[in-house]
């Protein structure tokens, strides 16, 4: 069965500095889809361009030449209002550093999204609740950031990231900041809800632990994809073996 | 090494360093101005007129001395927050602890030393140039006043260069105690506190307390006498200061929690400005009260301004009267801006003076209505037997023959027969005699020169015009330049506080951004949150004001007359103030939708 993709990348190319300056092409012709449902990873050495991809995907950035379309829609030419909309609506985003609001108690730096979109307030409170559930931050709503661990406020970040379903979900090294049993608890979570509503997420990594939860990595290189790996079904141990594998070759 | 380092690091915060500095040199500046009219004896007692004003000065002068203390504290711990993660770093480099504290408290008095005298240069050149222009306006002369006023240079100075020394033995005792480690992560500290009822509704009830005592005390100022000034100075201060912190946190709490907050930026906007405040609490006092004498200063000015004119309108009806007039006098008199002229004859015959019936029949003399106590200034033509019985006990008219001690009024034929030195009076009512007043001095010198009387013998409103200038133009005077000069410290220290706290936001508005926030929004959350800031010292200050007044109840028959227009002013100039904050802050913080652009 044919599905259309949720994210359909086409000769992307980006390239910083102004004309007159030192340019530099951070990628060149990027093509790749992501299907409904699908957990993808990009992988790659650093300065390799993973972040930049990320950006022009969320639409912090826009491309030099390409196209871009999530859902259905050209997103590389959006302006003002439409952006914002987008952003509010049709992307969740974690970020490595979290990217809470410290003046904000847990449970209101969930709710913005909704608040954002006007949701009503009764609907608010369930909704907030019923992602506090599942990601296990129900006691910690009233508290505020800095009264949190590392992992805690990032499981709260992914939670402001969900509460709004949004098309998909993004995350720049979401486990960057964390040890190694928070960083895992969070994976476990995304494909939870990965798998459960079907949701696709893509996530930037340098990590093959993490790696190992995707369905399907991108290895980047000098700003091209050089690679794809699928889990065709593996169970993840075996998977993480393959990846750390294909690390190796890339580093010869 | 160490030097190089230091540059580096000023180079690299630019703005925050020029946000600093601008905002010290103003306070310095200011600081002279004030000085320069504060501990300038022979200034206020040639001007004043009044025997507290001297005091009145000192008391301010004691005021704005712990102001600057505030704003000096603050701008250490801005200094502070800058530098430490920099003293951080060349600790882990290996630069001995000594060495850095040396370099701290250097940079710290350089930078108090540079900022005051910068500002005293400034304040020289606002102080001439608006002293210049309320002069124009104002029309009142004032002795003993200068720009330049070398007591107060050395004072302005020696205040700055000790409170930086103050400060930075204060910040190197805590540099010292802090862990190097500590020093380099110091942006991300928890920033909220949370509500302890009791302890606030206590603090509430204190300050409200206090706050009503203080208004008490200027109310009774008759009784209270000087007293009541230094009551009303640490209760307000002290009430304002624990109403603040106890129940704007509660409030922005409680609609945070309510159903209102849940829209769009509300939650957000709301925790923004209840983070503020608390951060606030001492500046926006500061603020507060700065606001309440800048526009108590400006209000009792206008004050006086709006009295003088009531008060000449009661000495006289008529302005000058002109005796004999010359040719030359005659053309000064062309150019006043003339509301009624008439003109008579007088004849001195021994200690009496004689006047034509039929003149007064022909031309009504305007004169004052009510007698001394109910007098309000009005002006009557009254018929020529009642004229006549009034003229005789009427001020205004005695006053055109100072040295006569009898008025006779004669039929025409009795008149033109008599005897005597004669006369031509020329009686003249302008529009105003600020307007009027260097054509008006002129023509006085010029009648003075040939009469040989002396001033207040020439009778007229004009004469009262000069005598209430000298008395209360001074005070005027005063108002006018310490409200303007109160109202720009107020500015820079609000201004200055809320720009230097851009750094944190920059980061939070980017985060919306991130979020899908859109521009509209976020700069509708800065209008919001900043214009909050402004407002709430502005109210505060208003009531203050208001209360405040009462102090000035015995120096001006209603001090509550224009306060309405006073505020609406000064409303102005502040509402001014607070845009050009909240667009530079805007331009600050908000940060563009895509990275590229
Ligand atoms: N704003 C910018 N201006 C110019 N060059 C940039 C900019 N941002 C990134 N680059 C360059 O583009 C290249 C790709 O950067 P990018 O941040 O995407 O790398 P990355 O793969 O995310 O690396 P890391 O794993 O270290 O996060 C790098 O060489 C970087 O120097
Ligand atoms: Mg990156």
């Amino acid at each position: 069965m044919q599905t259309t993709p949720i994210v359909d990348v086409k000769n992307l190319q980006k390239i910083y500095g102004a004309k007159k300056e030192k340019q530099y092409e951070a990628l060149t012709d990027i093509n790749f889809a992501v299907a409904p449902g699908e957990f993808v990873g990009i992988m790659g050495p650093s300065g390799s361009g993973k972040t930049t991809l990320l950006n022009l995907l969320s639409t912090l950035d826009v491309p030099t030449a390409g196209s871009v379309r999530i859902n259905n829609q050209e997103v590389s030419h959006l302006k003002g209002k439409q952006l914002a909309d987008f952003r509010a609506q049709q992307v969740g985003f974690i970020f490595q550093d979290f990217n809470l609001l410290e003046s904000l108690t847990a449970r209101e730096n969930i709710s913005l999204p909704l608040s954002l979109q006007d949701v009503p307030r009764s609907k608010t409170v369930a909704a907030v609740e019923e992602v506090a559930q599942t990601l296990s931050i129900a006691d910690l709503l009233d508290k505020y950031p800095a009264e949190l661990s590392g992992g805690q406020k990032q499981r709260v970040a992914a939670a402001r990231a969900l509460v709004h379903h949004p098309a998909i979900i993004m995350g720049d090294e979401p486990t960057g900041a964390l040890d190694s049993k928070s960083a895992r608890e969070l994976l476990d979570l995304l494909s939870n809800i990965n798998q459960q509503q079907n949701v696709p997420v893509l996530l930037v990594t340098h990590d093959p632990f993490s790696a190992s939860f995707c369905d399907r990595i991108l290895f980047i290189q000098d700003g091209r994809i050089k690679q794809e790996l699928s889990r065709q079904g593996q169970a993840r141990k075996d998977f993480y073996g393959q990846i750390l594998e294909q690390l190796g070759t890339f580093e010869q | 090494m160490l030097l190089k380092l230091a540059i580096t690091g000023i180079k690299q915060r630019f703005r925050d360093y020029v946000v600093l500095l601008m905002g010290l040199i103003i306070s310095s500046g200011i600081f002279y101005i004030f000085a320069s009219l504060a501990i300038n004896t022979d200034f206020i007692k040639a001007n004043s007129g009044i025997s507290i004003a001297a005091q009145v000065f000192m008391f301010g002068m004691v005021l704005l001395l712990i102001i600057t203390m505030v704003y000096v504290s603050y701008a250490n711990t801005f200094l502070l927050s800058m530098r430490q993660h920099d003293y951080g770093l060349f600790m882990m480099l290996g630069a001995k602890k000594q060495n850095i504290g040396v370099l701290m408290v250097l940079e710290t008095i350089l930078l108090g030393g540079v900022a005051s005298i910068i500002g005293i240069i400034l304040g020289i050149g606002v102080s001439s140039v608006l002293s210049q222009f309320l002069f124009n306006q104002l029309g009142v002369t004032i002795h003993h006043f200068s720009p330049i006023y070398g007591p107060a240079m050395i004072d302005t100075l020696t205040v700055y260069v000790v409170l930086f020394a103050l400060a930075a033995v204060l910040n190197l005792s805590k540099l010292m105690r802090t862990p190097v480690l500590k020093l380099l992560h110091v942006e991300d500290e928890a920033t909220n506190v949370r509500v302890r009822p009791v302890l606030q509704a206590l603090a509430a009830v204190l300050g409200i307390a206090c706050l009503a005592i203080g208004y008490y005390a200027m109310a009774q100022i008759m009784t209270l006498q000087l007293t009541a000034i230094p009551i009303a100075l640490v209760t307000i201060t002290l009430g304002t200061y624990l109403l603040f912190s106890a129940i704007i946190g509660g409030v922005l709490t409680a609609i945070r929690k309510s159903r209102f907050a849940a829209k769009r930026l509300r939650t957000f906007t709301l925790a923004q400005i209840n983070f503020r405040v608390r951060g606030y609490t001492r500046i926006l006092t500061v603020v507060s009260l700065l606001f309440a004498m800048a526009l108590g200063a400006i209000s009792v000015g206008a004050g006086f301004q709006r009295q003088i004119p009531t008060m000449v309108a009661s000495i006289s009806s008529y302005t000058i009267s002109i005796k004999d007039e010359t040719p030359n006098e005659a053309k000064l008199a062309k150019q006043l801006h003339v509301k009624w002229q008439k003109s008579y004859q007088q004849t001195i015959q021994g200690d009496t003076a004689y006047y034509n019936e039929a003149a007064f029949a022909k031309q009504p003399f305007p004169m004052l209505a009510n007698p001394a106590a109910k007098n309000d200034g009005r002006v009557k033509q009254f018929s020529l037997p009642e004229f006549k019985k009034k003229a005789i006990i009427s001020s205004d008219f005695l006053a055109l023959s100072p040295t006569s001690n009898h008025i006779r009024f004669l039929n025409n034929s009795d008149f033109n027969n008599l005897k005597g030195q004669k006369h031509q009076l020329t009686i003249i009512r302008v529009h105003s005699n600020v307007q009027d007043r260097k054509v008006l001095e002129k023509i006085t010198a010029s009648q003075q020169r040939r009469f040989h009387e002396p001033f207040f013998n020439l009778g007229g409103g004009y004469s009262g015009f000069v005598l209430f200038n000298n008395l209360f133009g001074g005070l005027e005077f005063m108002g006018f330049f310490l409200g303007i000069a109160f109202l720009a410290m107020l500015a820079s220290c609000l201004m200055f506080k809320i720009l230097s706290g851009a750094n944190k936001d920059v980061v939070r508005y980017n985060m919306l951004n991130r979020i899908g926030v859109s521009q509209r929004l976020m700069k509708q959350a800065i209008w919001q949150e900043v214009g909050t800031l402004f407002i709430i010292p502005g109210v505060l200050g208003i009531i203050d004001v208001l209360f405040g007044l009462q102090m000035f109840k015995p120096l001006l028959y209603n001090p509550y007359e224009i306060v309405g227009w006073t505020i609406l002013g000064f409303c102005m100039l502040y509402g001014l103030y607070a845009w050009l904050t909240i667009s530079l802050y805007r331009r600050l913080v908000v940060p563009p939708m895509q990275l590229s652009k």
